[in-house]
């Protein structure tokens, strides 16, 4: 009696995909970046100085814990307000949750190119943080457009 | 499964989806390959989106695997019973069962070419050991039906596999 071997773990953009079907209002875009994976995953998982650069409203991002893939960030906004978030950091996925909002990264290599897919979601009940703004789902989703852009730049060095 | 990871991925809790995503996978993705081999990785995929959709739904966090059973194995028997309508219209079904009997190597290809509604019956019973009742409440039918059926399904497997 064989067991069917060879259970491999589920792509990460699936994963993403799977997320946000639990997640109703979840905003997420994928992009395909001009990039390796190597490249456009040592951007995302540099949280402490790439967040800042993509994320307009994000000023600091401290890493204030570690338990293997588990993290713990103190992220501070652009006006100085400060919230804790819990993480989940490996190669391909990046998972970030804090009282209000849930931020997530997925990557798949596409040969020398890299497809990232970025989901941002407001909480149900919470506070709206300035970072989280807009809530209006096309301007949310535009503001994925524009983080993905930018993460590729920093991934080619042109944003250097 | 802890129930109380389960009730916060209800609440839309990330963090829980993800690891409860962790624990199911591994368990959706076997019953689909054992169900619907030819077309695993979609039925795996179609199943954990319908369950994570769904997962709001569900009333009672303990009684998990046997509404992700069940979700999963719908969502395989309608994507077997796609799977094999395309490949009927290809033409290709006879001729696949004949020339793929000299290569038959264990129980999971002798399964694999029992009609669809057999072929579950079968897995549920001998594979993943349900009982006859477990197997009425999963597929939504008389637990008489499922007698009869695993009988056709025991004589067409053994057709299959003395051949």
């Amino acid at each position: 009696m064989n067991d069917p071997v060879a259970l491999p773990d589920i792509d990460p953009i699936d994963r993403l995909t799977i997320l946000a079907a639990a997640l109703p209002g979840a905003a997420v875009r994928q992009r395909r970046i001009a990039a390796p994976f190597d490249a456009v995953w040592r951007v995302i998982a540099d949280l402490e100085h790439a967040t800042p650069r993509y994320e307009p409203d994000v000023a600091h991002v401290r890493v204030i814990e570690q338990r293997g893939e588990l993290l713990r960030l103190l992220v501070q906004d652009t006006a100085g307000r400060e919230e804790t978030m819990d993480a989940r950091l490996r190669p391909g996925w990046c998972l970030m949750q804090s009282a209000t909002v849930v931020i997530a990264f997925a990557a798949r290599r596409l040969g020398s190119e890299t497809l990232l897919a970025h989901l941002e979601h407001r909480r149900a009940h919470t506070p709206l943080p300035r970072w989280s703004q807009p809530h209006d789902r096309r301007a949310a989703l535009a503001k994925i457009d524009q983080e993905l852009h930018t993460i590729e730049r920093l991934a080619t060095h042109h944003g250097r | 499964m802890d129930p109380e990871n389960v009730a916060a991925a209800q609440q839309g809790d990330a963090l829980a989806l993800d690891r409860l995503l962790d624990e199911l996978a591994p368990y959706v993705r076997r019953l689909c390959a054992r169900i619907v081999p030819a077309a695993a990785d979609d039925a795996t995929q179609e199943s954990l989106l319908a369950i994570f959709r769904g997962l709001p739904s569900l009333r009672a966090p303990e009684a998990i695997i046997t509404w992700v059973r069940s979700v999963t194995v719908r969502t395989a028997i309608r994507l077997a019973r796609q799977h094999d309508l395309e490949v009927a219209a290809e033409g290709t079904l006879l001729g696949r069962h004949a020339s793929s009997l000299e290569g038959l190597v264990d129980i999971d290809d002798a399964l694999a070419r029992l009609p669809v509604s057999q072929r579950v019956v079968l897995v549920l019973r001998t594979r993943e050991g349900l009982s006859e009742q477990e197997i009425a409440t999963t597929l939504g039918i008389p637990a008489g039906t499922v007698k009869s059926r695993l009988h056709r399904a025991r004589a067409a497997f053994r057709e299959v596999w003395e051949s």
